[in-house]
Parts: C-alpha cells; sequence; structure tokens
C-alpha cells in the first residue's frame, strides 16, 4: 500500500484545515467491489476525515454510489455482491463478518437519492428508528423527535401536523424527514447517495445549507453528479473513474488545480 | 385545390371515424348484455325479494312460501372460513416470494405452480377437497366446502401480497434496512403498511369470487335443506340453492333462486366498491 497519507501537492487553502491534523473518521484500505463477476471497485483507498464534507464525483458508473454502499454494508442484502479488502470505523474493521450490522448501522446513518419517507405519521416516521435501539417513555420520544426534526430543519414546518402522514409533504419535505430519521438515531457518519437529484433548485439549496450545519456533528459522505453541490458544500473531494479513485484532495485544490489529467478533463466538463 | 398533404389529412381523418365508430358499436353491444343481465336480475330478485328471505328456511318442493337463511348463514360461514384459513397462509407465502425467494429459482417455481392454481378450474379444486377430506372423513361437511373454498382464495392473496410487496420500492427496504431494523420487522412494520391496500384488495376479491362458486361445493358441503350451524354436517350456501331451485319446475323455486342471485350480486358489488375505496383513499393519501 503506497498511499496510506494523502497527498497534497499544492499548498493547502486556509478554508479547510490540513486533512494530516484532522482525525481520520472512516478510511477505506484496498476496498474492491464485485457484483457477481464484475469488478466494480479497485484497491480504493480513501480517509474520511472527521467533522468535514467529502464529497465523491466521476462520471456515472464509476463506482461512487457503490462505494458510499458498502460504508453501511446496505450492499450485504443483495446476493451476489460482495466487497473485499476493509473499511476502519474508529479502528475497527466494519466489514468483518463479526462486526455487528446493528452496531455499524446505528453508527452511520444514509440517506438515499429518492426521498423515501415510511408510510407513516412523520412523527412515527422519527420514532421508528430510535424506538428499536432504545425503548423510551413518551416524553422523552417526543423530545427526541423534536431534537432530529430540528437538526434536519423541518421542526416549524411540520410540528403543527407530526401526526399526518409523511407521504403528504413536498419532495424537499420528505428529504428533510428522511435526514431527520438518520441523524434522529445519533450516529456519527452520514451517507448521502446524491440526495437533491430528485429535488428542485430552492430545496436543493436547504439541503446543502443542511449538510454544512450537519457537518458540526457529524463526519459527512456524499455522492454527487453536480460538481457546483461539491465545490460549494464539501471540504473535501475524491474524484472516481473505472472504478478507481483518481484523486482526492481538499475541495479547493481539486477544482483549481487537479493534478491528474483525467481530474481535469472531467471538471472542466470534457467528458461524463 | 387539394393537396397531397390534403388529402392524407382527409384519409386519416375518415378512417379515424371509421375505427372510433367501430369500436363504440362494440362497446355498446358488450354493455347491452351486461345491463340486461343486471335489469333481469334485479327486477327479478326484487320482485321475490322480502325479509322472509333471511328468516325463513329453504322450502320443500311444492311450497310457496319459505327463504334463504340457511342458504345465506352457509355461504356466509364457509366464505368467511375460507377467508380466515387462506389469508394468513397466503400472505405468509406471499411474503417469503417477494422478500426472500424473489429473483431466485425456488421463487420463481413456486410463482409459476401458483398460476396454475390461481387459473386451476374449480370444480378441479372441488374433486381434491372430495378426496382429500370427504371421503376419509366420510360425508359432506361445511368444513370442507370452506376448505374447498380456501383453495380459490389462497392463490389469489399469495399472488396480491408478492406482488404488493414487490411494487414497494428497493429504495423503502433499503431505508429501513440501513436503521438497522432487522429484515423480519421491516417487513412487518414497513412494507405490509405499504402494501396493506393492495393486499386487502386482494383479498375481497377473493371473497367477492367466492360468494358465487358453485362447483366446489357440489360435492364437498352439498346442500341441506334445514338450519344447520354445524360444520361438521352437510350446508346449504346460496349458489348451489340458486343452482338446484333455477332449475326445478316449482315456480316458487325459481324465484327463491332469482333472490339468492340477487343478493349475490349485490354482496359482490358492495365488495368490489369497498375495495375500490380503500384504493382510491389510499391513492389519495398519496398524492
Amino acid at each position: 500500500m503506497t498511499n496510506m497519507q494523502i497527498k497534497f501537492s499544492h499548498a493547502v487553502p486556509t478554508s479547510a484545515a490540513p486533512l494530516d491534523t484532522r482525525e481520520v473518521k472512516l478510511a477505506a484500505r484496498n476496498l474492491g467491489f464485485h457484483y457477481g463477476k464484475f469488478q466494480a471497485l479497485k484497491d480504493i483507498n480513501l480517509d474520511v476525515p472527521e467533522k468535514r464534507v467529502t464529497a465523491l464525483i466521476g462520471p456515472s458508473g464509476c463506482g461512487k454510489s457503490t462505494l458510499l454502499r458498502i460504508f453501511n454494508r446496505i450492499y450485504s442484502i443483495y446476493p451476489g455482491q460482495r466487497a473485499e479488502g476493509e473499511v476502519i470505523l474508529d479502528g475497527e474493521n466494519i466489514l468483518a463478518p463479526t462486526y455487528s450490522l446493528n452496531k455499524l448501522r446505528s453508527k452511520i446513518g444514509m440517506v438515499f437519492q429518492k426521498p423515501v419517507p415510511f408510510p407513516m405519521s412523520i412523527y412515527d416516521n422519527i420514532a421508528y428508528g430510535i424506538g428499536h435501539y432504545e425503548k423510551l417513555p413518551r416524553s422523552q420520544m417526543d423530545d427526541r423527535v423534536e431534537e432530529a426534526l430540528g437538526q434536519a430543519a423541518l421542526w416549524h414546518e411540520v410540528k403543527d401536523k407530526l401526526k399526518q402522514s409523511a407521504l403528504g409533504l413536498s419532495g424537499g419535505q420528505q428529504q428533510r424527514v428522511c435526514i431527520a430519521r438518520a441523524v434522529a438515531l445519533k450516529p456519527e457518519v452520514l451517507l448521502f447517495d446524491e440526495p437533491t437529484s430528485a429535488l428542485d433548485p430552492i430545496a436543493t439549496g436547504k439541503i446543502e445549507q443542511l449538510i454544512a450545519e450537519l457537518k458540526q456533528q457529524f463526519t459527512i459522505l456524499i455522492v454527487t453528479h453536480n460538481m457546483q453541490q461539491a465545490a460549494r458544500c464539501s471540504d473535501f473531494t475524491a474524484f472516481m473513474y473505472l472504478g478507481e479513485l483518481v484523486e482526492h484532495g481538499v475541495t479547493e485544490t481539486i477544482f483549481t488545480k487537479p493534478t491528474k489529467q483525467q481530474t481535469e478533463d472531467y471538471i472542466t466538463g470534457r467528458f461524463g | 385545390m387539394a393537396t397531397v398533404a390534403d388529402r392524407i389529412y382527409l384519409r386519416r381523418r375518415i378512417v379515424n371515424v371509421i375505427s372510433l365508430v367501430l369500436s363504440g358499436a362494440a362497446t355498446l353491444f358488450g354493455l347491452f348484455w351486461l345491463v340486461w343481465i343486471l335489469w333481469t336480475t334485479v327486477t327479478k330478485g326484487i320482485d321475490a325479494f322480502g325479509l322472509h328471505l333471511f328468516t325463513q328456511m329453504t322450502p320443500p318442493p311444492g311450497e310457496v312460501s319459505g327463504g334463504l337463511a340457511n342458504a345465506l348463514f352457509g355461504s356466509l360461514m364457509m366464505c368467511l372460513l375460507a377467508v380466515l384459513m387462506a389469508t394468513p397462509i397466503g400472505i405468509a407465502a406471499g411474503t417469503y416470494l417477494a422478500e426472500y425467494a424473489n429473483h431466485r429459482k425456488i421463487g420463481e417455481t413456486i410463482r409459476f405452480i401458483n398460476d396454475i392454481l390461481l387459473s386451476a378450474p374449480s370444480i378441479v379444486l372441488g374433486l381434491f377437497v372430495y378426496t382429500l377430506v370427504v371421503e376419509p372423513l366420510g360425508g359432506f361437511s361445511g368444513w370442507s366446502g370452506a376448505i374447498a373454498l380456501g383453495f380459490i382464495v389462497l392463490p389469489v392473496v399469495v399472488r396480491t401480497t408478492d406482488e404488493m410487496l414487490r411494487l414497494v420500492p428497493g429504495t423503502m427496504r433499503e431505508a429501513a434496512l440501513s436503521l438497522g431494523v432487522p429484515q423480519w420487522k421491516v417487513n412487518i412494520q414497513v412494507l405490509y403498511k405499504a402494501a396493506l391496500p393492495g393486499i386487502v384488495t386482494g383479498v375481497l376479491l377473493a371473497l367477492a369470487r367466492i360468494s358465487g362458486e358453485t362447483a366446489p361445493l357440489l360435492f364437498t358441503a352439498l346442500n341441506n335443506q334445514y338450519w344447520n350451524a354445524d360444520l361438521t354436517q352437510p350446508m346449504a350456501s346460496v349458489p348451489v340453492v340458486i343452482f338446484q331451485f333455477a332449475m326445478s319446475p316449482y315456480e316458487y323455486w325459481n324465484s327463491l333462486a332469482w333472490a339468492g342471485a340477487f343478493i349475490v350480486t349485490i354482496f359482490v358489488l358492495l365488495i368490489s366498491l369497498s375495495a375500490r375505496a380503500i384504493l382510491l383513499r389510499n391513492k389519495m393519501a398519496n398524492d
């Protein structure tokens, strides 16, 4: 393994702290992934710094969503999909069969491309996940639901209709219900898989603003097709191409002075 | 001066009018018979309708009084029992198909066999139950009638549960599982909630179907001229009574058969309406 340390070829901008001074929360080590016989990821090494936003960019099919889906082992519900290598969370390999899925998923939450609220009330959407881990009396559960909806910047919009079905909300609100549902478990890492691709620009703006606030408390990984979005809301960016991690570094550097030709071609719109 | 384009346009309009008229006429032709059937059932049914249908037993030949109380009760009992027995099994099997065996060979095989059962003639199912239940127990009974009807309900419920669960987007499963909730809890607490209106509709439509089934009851529950609430004894049912009374030479029996047909039709209509209401309400809640 050659790149345990992430290389920085250019001066680190002052807007983000240098990577090596922050603690690495999540790290992929020689990570590979197979859909049946097809190898979708090859030898990925990636350090995700704590309480920062790391964006995964790259053309369709480059493996960025696949990589994200390894981090909470959601791929494991499909037969024929398997990962090799290691993913280290707080010093433990989460891909080890002995690592509890329950523990993993309480530590790493996920928000999907399309908003998928459960067919129940707004309140129950949030309380559902919490109830699986903790048995709380009603008043404490109320507080937790309010806290989570507050963190998702949704509380003021829905506080008078908590008993109504979450399916009646707008797309942007539904996505914030999904974010609230994930943060309600008090995870440490949040995975966003193209969270705004199904939303209009105003809802997208709200979600991006929210991500900027959430990074105070959570380590965030976001997959996005939208390069402006990566530039706007991430501190670090990893560029992937054909199942490989091409370049990873401070977002500003990646977007202004990429070291690899492929990265430059992609961000300047020559392909992808 | 008509250009080529004008002529083509004119020809298309003529063809369009002709096809519109033909398909309209075909629809009217189909509707005509349907309305006639319903009209006959309703008028003849209403003539014979009265409270006595629900309070008096089926009369012996030649009498000019009597009702359908024993047949209505028998039908209701056997249909409800069939649904009660077949629904839990069907939902469990449909869940297995959609959630555990989807895209696997065993799942495809079971689905195929279930489809055969779904389209099996009901008299075959009756015959099956005759050999399986009636013969060993040594006689016709309400239970065997309910079991025969249950075999009709079962594949319908398996199929609807399977299909309704597969309509639930995969991302909802992923979202629920990504909270760390185990699969069986996700099935019961999230996926069933999403699929429930569809499953209930399937059960209701199965109930509507068996409420008019005659063939499987002929040699399982047989018939019974008297009031009977004992499921181990032969039991009357509305479709079998219709069958027997409609073919008889007695005028009063004929009118009772029409009354029975009327009641079954209204019952099926009400079930279909409530199934639609459930789907509509669910659709409105989602929009």
